[in-house]
This record gives structure tokens, sequence and C-alpha cells, in this order.
């Protein structure tokens, strides 16, 4: 027990101290990220993700029954207008301790994504936001900038293989480390890889070579 | 359907085209802020001798000999006093500017930014008055009244615009065919064709817009915003010589190739209007492909293998066509230019777009006009002004989802625009079928690169009475 006790003291420590050194490193080194940018490649802009964590406005058991009911009373018309962006390969709606998460695999430019995406299914969409906290401007319809800012605000950050792109102005390597957790402390939700079975094809592409229309 | 739009409030070159031969664009820096807001008040006065007048939209009772138009950017709008409260409720790509997302849009390579003229480099491009005229020396009188205008600008450039005969521009193609018509807007100068009409929305801010029930945010104060239009204006160099070189090179291989006597029957180059030579038809041939017209605006789609069919198509009937008949592109490539970036009513990948992502298109070339009997390679190309109440959700989303990503429809994802994209000759691919056959070609370059440009917003009349009103700015980023 005296050694639990110790033990928390010790981590408590070593947080306090992370959080000191951290302060620290933010005013004497400032980070300066690069977003995730578009490619030339081609391929490269297809089978993009968005990983949207919307942390619920009642994290209760109560507040995420209420989620996933208000899921489960609209999948069809959400998969449906999934369906009819034309450009989605997957989406799924999780609920991931206190977030209702929505995860999707999309060809193309993700604002383009975001604003069919209020074409389609945003009224949809809109009822589900009353649920999160410190939800968008609603309708979307009428506010769609702030709405695909919203979602961008939302969405995981997306680490690259090459860590040394996302901190463009690092000129010593030896400081990636302090660089990343910087970068993890202003960002909590991030994406770390992603793998796809058949990169450089688009949905319609898929779905145009197995005969199912597109 | 119809609108409440009064005309008289916004700017005259964004829903019809003035038809004028000779145009000047004025890239100007605000050297006093408190001389250019003056200018802009006596520009919006009713006197034309105080300034010369920018033009509204009102329908003309007399034809006009010049008329003044003014588009301004986010450094601009900064320069004349507006706070940054209001600068920031502009869309995040007007305000990043057009060199900021040149990846999105293509402009790589020989089209990066680090090598656009000097004139468009740093941050002092504030606005660009355009001047549009019957005679060169109308256009000089007024651009000179506008730049003695007691130090309120600093001049980076003067962009000439010569109109060619015919409306053709370079590469030989006759332009300006195909604009959107507007709900409730009487334009008579335009041809009217069976397109559906478009809502006004899609190139003002504060109206419907195409998309069911989505309006665009109206930056604000709602008096800077309302009625305004985002007009991306691009300086494209034509790269002519090596475009005549790639088509007689497809010619070359097309004549060996045993479908070409399915795209073009032998001996139909013979009546043509001019007749031709076998090779000079296929190149005329490739060139249409490439573009979705024959190089005389006939299109694709209604005469697939002469551009002089019998009976004639009037001007009328130029633009009246749709792509819903011709699937595969047996008519007109899915690849071709013009089925990209307005693919009418063909089926899509993102299906509510088709009519959605339109532009008004304002261009005129550049530079002395290509002759094929003195292939002289000289500076030349198309100053293009594309006008729309989104810039992410149309100008953007066409040149990248469409123009180099080719996401609308699966057969041509993965490949660039032939004409205006970003190609590698290490990757470009251009394919049109023929029957049951594919004619392909790779290997060809860049044929336009961008030299400059800029995000310009274009207010109201409303919106550049309340800029004279405002105070602050001031003197920044002189050259």
């Amino acid at each position: 027990m005296v050694k639990g006790f110790f033990r928390s003291i010790w981590t408590f420590l070593q947080h306090l101290l992370e959080r000191i050194l951290i302060a620290f490193w933010r005013r004497a080194a400032p980070i300066k990220v690069a977003e995730p940018g578009y490619s030339t490649v081609l391929a490269d802009n297809l089978q993009m993700h968005m990983n949207l964590v919307m942390p619920l406005a009642d994290q209760t058991a109560v507040g995420r029954a209420r989620a996933a009911q208000a899921i489960a009373a609209n999948i069809d018309e959400l998969f449906t207008g999934l369906n009819n962006v034309g450009t989605v390969h997957f989406a799924r709606f999780d609920l991931i301790g206190g977030n209702l998460c929505m995860y999707s695999v999309f060809d193309g430019d993700f604002r383009a994504y975001i604003r069919d995406f209020i074409c389609v299914f945003g009224s949809v969409f809109d009822s589900l936001l009353g649920l999160v906290a410190d939800p968008p401007p609603s309708p979307s319809a009428l506010n769609p900038e702030a709405f695909i800012d919203w979602i961008h605000r939302h969405d995981s950050f997306q680490i690259p293989r090459d860590l040394t792109s996302l901190f463009p102005e690092e000129k010593n390597l030896e400081n990636l480390s302090r660089d990343l957790v910087l970068l993890l402390d202003e960002k909590p939700n991030v994406q770390l890889g992603r793998f796809s079975g058949y990169p450089g094809v688009s949905v319609a592409q898929i779905r145009h070579g197995a005969g199912l229309g597109w | 359907m119809s609108n409440n739009l009064n005309f008289a409030d916004v700017q005259g070159n964004i829903l019809r085209g003035y038809g004028k031969q000779y145009v000047r664009h004025l890239v100007l820096t605000v050297a006093n802020a408190s001389a250019a807001r003056r200018w802009l008040s006596e520009a919006t006065s009713g006197d034309e001798s105080a300034a010369p007048q920018i033009t509204n939209a009102e329908p003309w009772t007399e034809r006009r000999r010049t008329c003044v138009n003014v588009g301004i950017t986010r450094d601009g709008l900064a320069a004349f006093g507006v706070p940054a409260a209001s600068l920031n409720s502009f869309p995040h790509e007007f305000v990043a500017g057009m060199a900021a997302r040149n990846t999105l849009l293509g402009d790589t390579g020989p089209s990066d930014p680090s090598k656009w003229k000097e004139e468009w480099k740093g941050d002092g491009v504030h606005l660009m008055i355009s001047v549009y005229a019957d005679d060169a020396q109308d256009r000089t009188a007024t651009a000179d009244r506008i730049l003695a205008a007691r130090g309120a600008f600093h001049l980076r450039a003067a962009l000439d615009g010569d109109g060619f005969p015919g409306g053709v521009v370079h590469f030989g193609y006759r332009d300006s065919i195909s604009q959107p018509q507007f709900y409730g807007v009487h334009d008579p100068d335009r041809r009217r064709d069976d397109q559906p009409f478009v809502e006004i929305g899609a190139m003002l801010l504060g109206h419907a817009t195409p998309i069911e029930n989505l309006r665009w945010e109206v930056p604000k104060p709602n008096v800077l915003g309302y009625n305004g239009c985002f007009n991306a204006f691009r300086v494209l160099e034509q790269q002519v010589v090596e475009f005549e070189a790639f088509l007689s090179e497809c010619a070359d291989a097309l004549i060996k190739n045993p479908l070409s006597e399915v795209v073009l029957p032998p001996g139909e180059e013979a009546k043509w209007d001019p007749p031709m030579s076998r090779h000079a038809a296929l190149r005329e041939v490739v060139a249409a492909k490439m573009l979705g017209r024959w190089r005389n605006g006939v299109p694709l789609a209604l005469s697939p293998i002469t551009p002089s069919p019998q009976p004639a198509i009037t001007d009328a009937g130029l633009n009246n066509y749709g792509y819903s008949s011709d699937p595969d592109g047996q008519r007109c490539p899915i690849g071709s230019h013009m089925r990209r970036s307005n693919p009418r009513d063909a089926k899509t990948v993102q299906r509510n777009t088709n009519h959605a992502r339109r532009l008004v298109r304002r261009g005129i070339p550049y530079g002395p006009q290509y002759d094929p009997a003195h292939p002289v390679k000289a500076e030349r190309g198309l100053l293009g002004s594309f006008m729309c109440a989104s810039l992410t959700g149309q100008f953007e989303a066409i040149q990248y989802d469409w123009t180099n990503l080719g996401l609308q429809d699966p057969r041509i994802t993965g490949s660039n625009d032939p004409i205006l994209g970003n190609n590698d000759p290490l990757f470009s691919r251009f394919s049109f079928p023929v029957g049951d056959g594919m004619v392909k070609f790779r290997g060809f370059p860049h044929f336009v690169h961008t030299k400059g440009g800029a995000y310009l917003f274009q207010p109201s009349m409303s919106a550049i009475r309340h800029l004279a009103t405002l105070s602050g700015g001031g003197t920044v980023n002189r050259r």
C-alpha cells in the first residue's frame, strides 16, 4: 500500500514535470506544423481518410444510448446519402468513450466531400449534431463554410509516414521527438498510418470494374 | 423562376459579357488608402467627369464605349481599411490567396507561383481594375484617367488583351460559346439554348444557389458581402507551337491506325469547308477530340465527323446539346476539356454536381496571334476571369476534382485534362473510343502554364461605396 502511494506520487510528479517541460518547450521553441496538403501525384488524392471525433454533450451511458438510437433511427438516410455522394468507399459510425465518431474513406478534395455530404444528407446530420458538445452553426446548408471548418477541426490529424515533412522549419533531426510531443499535446486525436489493398483506385473505378454500376 | 435582383447594385461584367475587343487589366497596389477610397467614391458617384464610372449590370439603352470593373484581393480589402474580423469572415481560400492553393489548382512545375511574373509575387497585389473598350484609344484614355487618381494606386502591371477576329483564342478555337444563363437575367446578346437556367446564387452571394437549400455564407458586414462575386483571375500562357506540333505527331500516328477510317471516313475531309488533306483533317480531329468542339466552335456532340455539317448549325445551336445520348464518349470524349469542365447532363460520380459548379468565364487573348505559316514562339496566352459565388465549391472543385483528377467518371480518373491539365510527358494520356477500339495518345506536355493570378472579390456597388467610407488601412507593400 505504501509502495502504491509512492508510485502515485511519483506518477503525479512525473506528469507535472512533463506539463512544465511541454509549457517550456512551447514558449522556447514553438513548432510550426505543416497541414497535410494535396499531392501532385494524382493517385495520392484518392482514398482519403476522414476520422471525425465529436465529443458528446452528454457522455453518460444515457447520453451514449441516445446517440446510438439517433444513429439507428437515421441509418438508412445516412447510408443512402453516402451512396449518393458518389465518392465514398467506406463509412462507419462508432461510439468510442464519450465521442460519436464517423470514419470514412473518400476520393478527392476534403472540402468538396463535405460539401457534397451537406447537399445530400446535411439535414440528417444536422439532427445528429444536436447531441454533440459545441456543435457547428445549423443548418449546415445555410452555413456550409462554417460547417466544413468545424468538421475539419474535429477530423483527427493525419501523421504522414515522413515525420520530418510535418515540421518544415525544423533543422535539427534530434528535435523531432520534442516536436512530436508538442504536436500531440495540441492534437489529441491523430491517425498514425493507413493501408490500402488497392492504392490509387477510386470507388467509382472499383464499382465500374466489378460491374456494380457507379 | 425570377429573382428580385437589383441590377444597379451588381458589377456589370458578372452576369453578361460586354463583347469588347480591347481589355486592360491594371494590377495595382493601394499607395494611399485615403486617395484610393476617394477614387472608389468618385467611380461610383455617377459623375463621369470625376472618374471613369464602375459599370453596373443595369440593361443598356445604348452601347457604352468603355466599361470599368473592380476586383479586390484580401490584402486589398485590408488596405482599404476592412477590419480583421470582417476579413476573417471571407472564405478561407480567398483569404489564403491563389498562390497558396497552387498544388490543388495544379500550379506546379512550370506553373509554380515561384515562376510567376513579378507583378503577381509577394503580397502587394491589392486590386485589379479592368477596362473594357471597343477601341484601343478609348482603353488607354480610360486606364490613364484611373492611374492619374492623385497617388491612389501604384501600378504593378498593365495587362492588355486584344480580341482576335471571330472570337478565337490561341490554339485556334472559337471561345466563349457556352456561358450559364441565369433565372431572371435578360441578356439580349446571349444565344438562347435548352441548357437549364442557373440560380443567380451561383454567382452572387446572398441568393439561392443551384444546390437545393444551400446558400453560401455572405462575408460580414452584409453590405460588404451581399451581391458580391469571387473572381479567380489567371494569366494562362499557352504553348501554341508545342500544341500544334503535338497535333501533327498525333495525326502522323492516327493516319497509320485503322481506326482513323472510322473516326474520319476516307474522303470525308474533301467535303469539309474548306476541304483539307487527310493529314491536316486528322490534326483537326485530334484538336476537336481534345477540346470537345471543332476549332470553329461546332460541338462534337452534334457533329462528330465534320466541322462543317449540312445544314449548318446556327449560333444558337452551338450550345444546344447534352452528353446523355453519348454515354461512352464516342462523339465527344469523356476526357475532353469541355466535357470535363461542364459535364452537362452526363452521368457523374458526384451525382449532385452536374449543374452546380457553373462558372462565368471572361477571357481574352494576349500576345501575338499564332501564324501557322510562320510558327514563331512568343509569349501568348489568355487573361481569364473565372467567376463564381464559391471559389472552393465551383472553381477549385472543377480544377481539382475534374480537370486534374478526372473524378467525375471512372474511365478518366487519374488522368489530366489534355489541354488545361498539369500534364507531365512521363504520365500524360488521352484516349477516346472509336467503335469497339480506343485511340490513345501519351507523352504530351503541359500546354498551358499559369504565369500569375489572384483570387479577387468583386464587391457590389453598395459595397464599393461602403469601402469608400472606411478609415485606416494605409500604404502597404509598395514595390
